[in-house]
């Protein structure tokens, strides 16, 4: 089932001569195909619904005469294994091996118009309408050959690709029915596969891309080839919003093999025979460049810092749940507050951003590792003036997502490099490019109250957000608020007056998603918080959030609004506690910290860490333990790799940041901007609650709670309250 | 432009290059073996690590003119094979990018300590940067390839 060879980035040339039948309303519809054999188009994610009056498929089953089964879908892969757990899928249904199931890529079009990777929503909007189609397929498979034996569909089964006459030895290959199928009505609702017969879904399955990976062979965008092919790059002026006001190119263009310097959109690009010249060129350039720096020259982090806090004094959106939070914290036993900051904090994949563009007249060639290949094709089509018909956009594995390849801001860079240029043009961004002109998450203030009775429950609960975003709302819809809201508005516990509080300043840097979004700050500051709040109650931080888990109260809305199930995350949580024998005593200077958060109100998650703080307020992460509850767990081997690697990006923010300086980004590389090393990974077990319900997102839940369960683990071994990201050993030291 | 003949892969190669350009784009832009990888330029994050003479080395850091008679071993011609196997059967990676050189730098460690002691294996490793966080499966990989005992993960 790997790609052998090129079909990664084929761009899904079927034939299809004919829709049938054209009334159905679901989800799936057969296509002939002028080559024979069966196509089975389904439409997947949210549009399904709206997509009965002009259906469009945007994923395909096909199988071919010859008996290859082919899945086209539209999702990125960028590591978190998608590539392996939609065949998975499939092929379950289908009664066929994952192995003989071929992956094409899709490229965005009239059928795929909605291809985001993002959200962690792959898994959650794929299950059902891949499990049908499998399912249709196999029985109009099965119908096919009962047909051709003279038999009723039951006298027949389906395993390993072929339809099997019970009670004989007779069977037939799917290549062999597949046409005859395709000429069947579509069943209305295919018998899905009980779980009791399950074998490929719930069982590890690895990489299937692995024996690509290991040999070197994997394409990415930065290693895509085309003839004539030059390599560019943009300069951009170190401080956000500028633009080149002079320059002398003289001796960069005395670089052997440099083509042309030329200003573009975003600066001044540097186009060359290779990559070496252009980087040569680059440094011969950039020290002659005067810049207009704009508006944002004296911009500092000191500054952003005091605008968000001042911020606190004006009105923000409220989102409040219930209760009047006024009153209980002014009648509480005891109030407690606190203030939490988050920074900014940077993708940094291991590949800088990099595509590849070929403009012609009238029409444009696009290799783009992109988590939006559709924003992809609407960008470029508008920067050049074509049609979106004119412009194809084909996507090679991702060196790292996380967010940032949902900007198409490095794409259009080698569109407008080629079109200059007249060439196709391979742009890749150095890594301060790339750490510097990044799409950052923001940065935030939270300031949290919380009145207790006298019996230490919380009474009251406010929790205010105080946030930099590129782009302020300046009409903020009820749904946009609570999104940037997540984690704070659904803080799962029971508690009778509970306000989360928006309250938003302009960016001077670009902001958007990283991976766990707003979770990030919003969840460490309130799982930190209620972790202070236990403790001043004189609680175990553990026993105190399972209480409130278990009471009946409130029921939040979480994202779309998905409810927080408090007992599927009462019972993920107590199965870490268990797991991490959460009351054996550690030793001095060692601690234990748990957060809990149910991620979108979809995946219920706990995670509990263990550290160890030194004399000099030195630190190290030795232990998590992460239970998770995300529905069944198609390939429970790639849901622990995407717990691994939530750890080390949670661990990654805990000791790094993004800081601004006269309006430029102070960070160049991994040596300021450190990332998480292999010394540093801590043992990591994952525990995945067993589930019937429908798989939700692994991506991204484990994220925020375990920057916050670290958070609460140092306080546990230190004595001292981490309340700023990130963590400085000053912080923690006389402990 | 001064002209040099390297060995990669088995090959004796000519190459016109200036004599800074580094290993990296010679084996990219002008050899098409594209499973090195650019991470970051400046050595620090092990992405564009092959094998000089045996010894695992940053061809972003290395000169063209500084390679000489040695022998370049890129992930393309890496003869372990063992060490592959291992790769996949732990199910190591997840976006790819940083894999080729985490692999040149786990096959040079175990050239030299075939059974490698988990500080040895911190001390080979901890300058290979990988943004997903398989680094504990990348452990376990090296502990099976070296037939040692014991999951991490």
């Amino acid at each position: 089932m790997e790609d052998r060879g090129t079909p990664l980035l084929e761009t899904g040339s079927r034939t299809v001569s004919a829709v049938l039948p054209a009334t159905r309303r679901d989800f799936l519809r057969i296509s002939a195909i002028s080559a024979g054999g069966l196509v089975l188009g389904v439409r997947l994610g949210r549009a399904a619904e709206d997509a009965v009056a002009d259906f469009r498929p945007n994923a395909w089953v096909r199988i071919d005469p010859s008996g290859k089964v082919t899945l086209t879908v539209d999702k990125s892969e960028m590591g978190q294994g998608v590539r392996t757990s939609l065949p998975m899928i499939l092929a379950e249904e289908l009664e066929v091996d994952v192995d003989t199931v071929a992956l094409i890529q899709a490229s965005p079009g009239p059928e795929f118009q909605d291809m985001g990777t993002y959200g962690s929503r792959s898994t959650r909007t794929l299950w059902m309408p891949l499990r049908s189609a499998g399912a249709a397929a196999r029985e109009m498979l099965v119908a096919a050959a009962a047909a051709k034996w003279g038999v009723a569909p039951s006298a027949c089964r389906a395993e390993k690709g072929r339809v099997f006459r019970k009670e004989s030895h007779e069977s037939l290959g799917y290549g062999e029915l597949a046409t005859a199928a395709s000429r069947l009505p579509v069943p209305a609702s295919p018998a899905l596969k009980p779980k009791a017969q399950w074998r490929v879904i719930g069982k590890d399955r690895r990489r299937i891309d692995a024996p690509r990976i290991v040999a070197g062979e994997s394409l990415f965008a930065s290693d895509v080839q085309r003839p004539g092919m030059k390599i560019g790059s943009v300069v951009r002026c170190p401080v956000v919003g500028g633009k080149p006001k002079s320059w002398d190119e003289a001796k960069a263009k005395a670089v052997p093999g440099v083509r042309m310097i030329a200003p573009v959109s975003a600066g001044l690009a540097v186009i060359a025979d290779d990559t070496y010249a252009m980087l040569t060129a680059r440094e011969a350039l950039e020290p002659t460049i005067v810049w207009d720096e704009g508006a944002n020259a004296a911009i500092g982090s000191a500054g952003m810092l005091a605008t968000l806090g001042s911020a606190f004094e004006g009105s923000g959106t409220p989102v409040r749940r219930g209760g009047d939070v006024a009153a209980a914290l002014a009648t509480s036993a005891r109030k407690i507050e606190a203030e939490y900051f988050y920074p900014y904090q940077a993708h940094a994949p291991m590949e800088t951003m990099s595509a590849v563009a070929d403009v012609q007249a009238g029409r444009c060639e696009i290799w783009a590792g992109s988590q939006a290949p559709n924003r992809v094709q609407t960008d470029a089509a508008k920067l050049l003036g074509i049609p979106e018909s004119a412009v194809t956009v084909h996507v090679p594995l991702l060196g790292g997502g996380f967010g940032r390849r949902g900007r198409t801001d490095f794409v259009l860079d080698a569109v407008e490099c080629s079109k200059v240029a007249g060439a196709p043009v391979r742009v890749i961004w150095t890594r301060s490019d790339d750490t510097r002109n990044g799409d950052f998450h923001p940065i935030s203030l939270h300031r949290l109250s919380a009145g207790l009775d006298a019996s230490g429950q919380p009474a009251g609960w406010r929790h205010r957000v105080s946030v930099g975003v590129f782009s302020k709302m300046t009409t903020p819809d009820a749904e946009a608020v609570r999104a940037a809201l997540r984690g704070a508005y659904d803080t799962p516990y029971a508690i009778a007056a509970l306000e989360a509080e928006l309250i938003e300043s302009a960016s001077p840097v670009r902001t958007s998603s990283w991976r766990g979004v707003q979770h990030n700050h919003n969840v460490f500051a309130s799982e930190c918080f209620v972790d202070e709040v236990a403790r001043a109650a004189g609680k175990d931080p553990l026993a105190y959030r399972l209480d409130l888990l278990r009471r009946e109260a409130l029921v939040p809305g979480g994202r779309e609004g998905a409810p927080v199930d408090r007992a599927r995350l009462a019972t993920t949580l107590s199965l870490a506690a268990e797991k991490a024998r959460w009351t054996n005593p550690l030793k001095a200077g060692r601690g234990k910290g748990v957060a809990c958060a149910s991620y979108d109100g979809r995946t219920p998650a706990a995670v509990i860490a263990e550290v160890t703080v030194g004399a000099a307020g030195d630190w190290r992460v030795d232990r998590i333990v992460c239970a998770v509850d995300c529905g069944v767990a198609i390939n429970p081997l790639g849901a622990r790799a995407q717990v691994e690697g939530s750890v080390a990006w949670a661990l990654s923010a805990l000791s790094a940041e993004i800081t601004l300086d006269r309006g430029r980004v102070v960070q160049s590389t991994y040596r300021d901007f450190p990332i998480l090393r292999f010394r540093d990974m801590p043992k990591v077990e994952t525990y995945i609650v067993p589930s019937d319900a429908a798989p939700t997102g692994m991506g991204e839940p484990p994220v925020p709670i375990t920057t916050a369960a670290v958070a609460n683990a140092l306080f546990a071994a230190s004595g001292r309250r981490v309340r700023r990201l990130p963590v400085r050993a000053d912080d923690l030291k006389g402990a | 432009m001064p002209r040099y003949t390297i060995e990669v892969n088995g090959k004796k190669r000519e190459i016109d290059a200036p004599e800074d350009m580094p290993l990296l784009w010679v084996l990219r832009d002008r050899l098409g073996l594209t499973g090195t990888k650019y991470g970051c330029g400046a050595g620090i994050c092990g992405s564009c690590t092959v094998h000089i003479g045996g010894e695992a080395a940053r061809s972003c850091q290395t000169p063209i003119s500084a390679i000489g008679s040695e022998r370049v071993t890129t992930i393309e011609a890496l003869a372990a094979e063992g060490l592959k196997q291992a790769w996949i059967a732990e199910d190591v990676a997840q976006c790819g990018f940083c894999q080729a050189g985490q692999i040149m730098q786990a096959a040079a460690l175990l050239g030299k300590t075939p059974k490698p002691a988990d500080d040895e294996i911190d001390a080979a490793m901890n300058d290979n940067l990988c943004r997903c966080g398989t680094y504990l499966r990348i452990r376990a990989a090296i502990r099976r390839a070296a037939e040692i005992e014991g999951k991490y993960y």
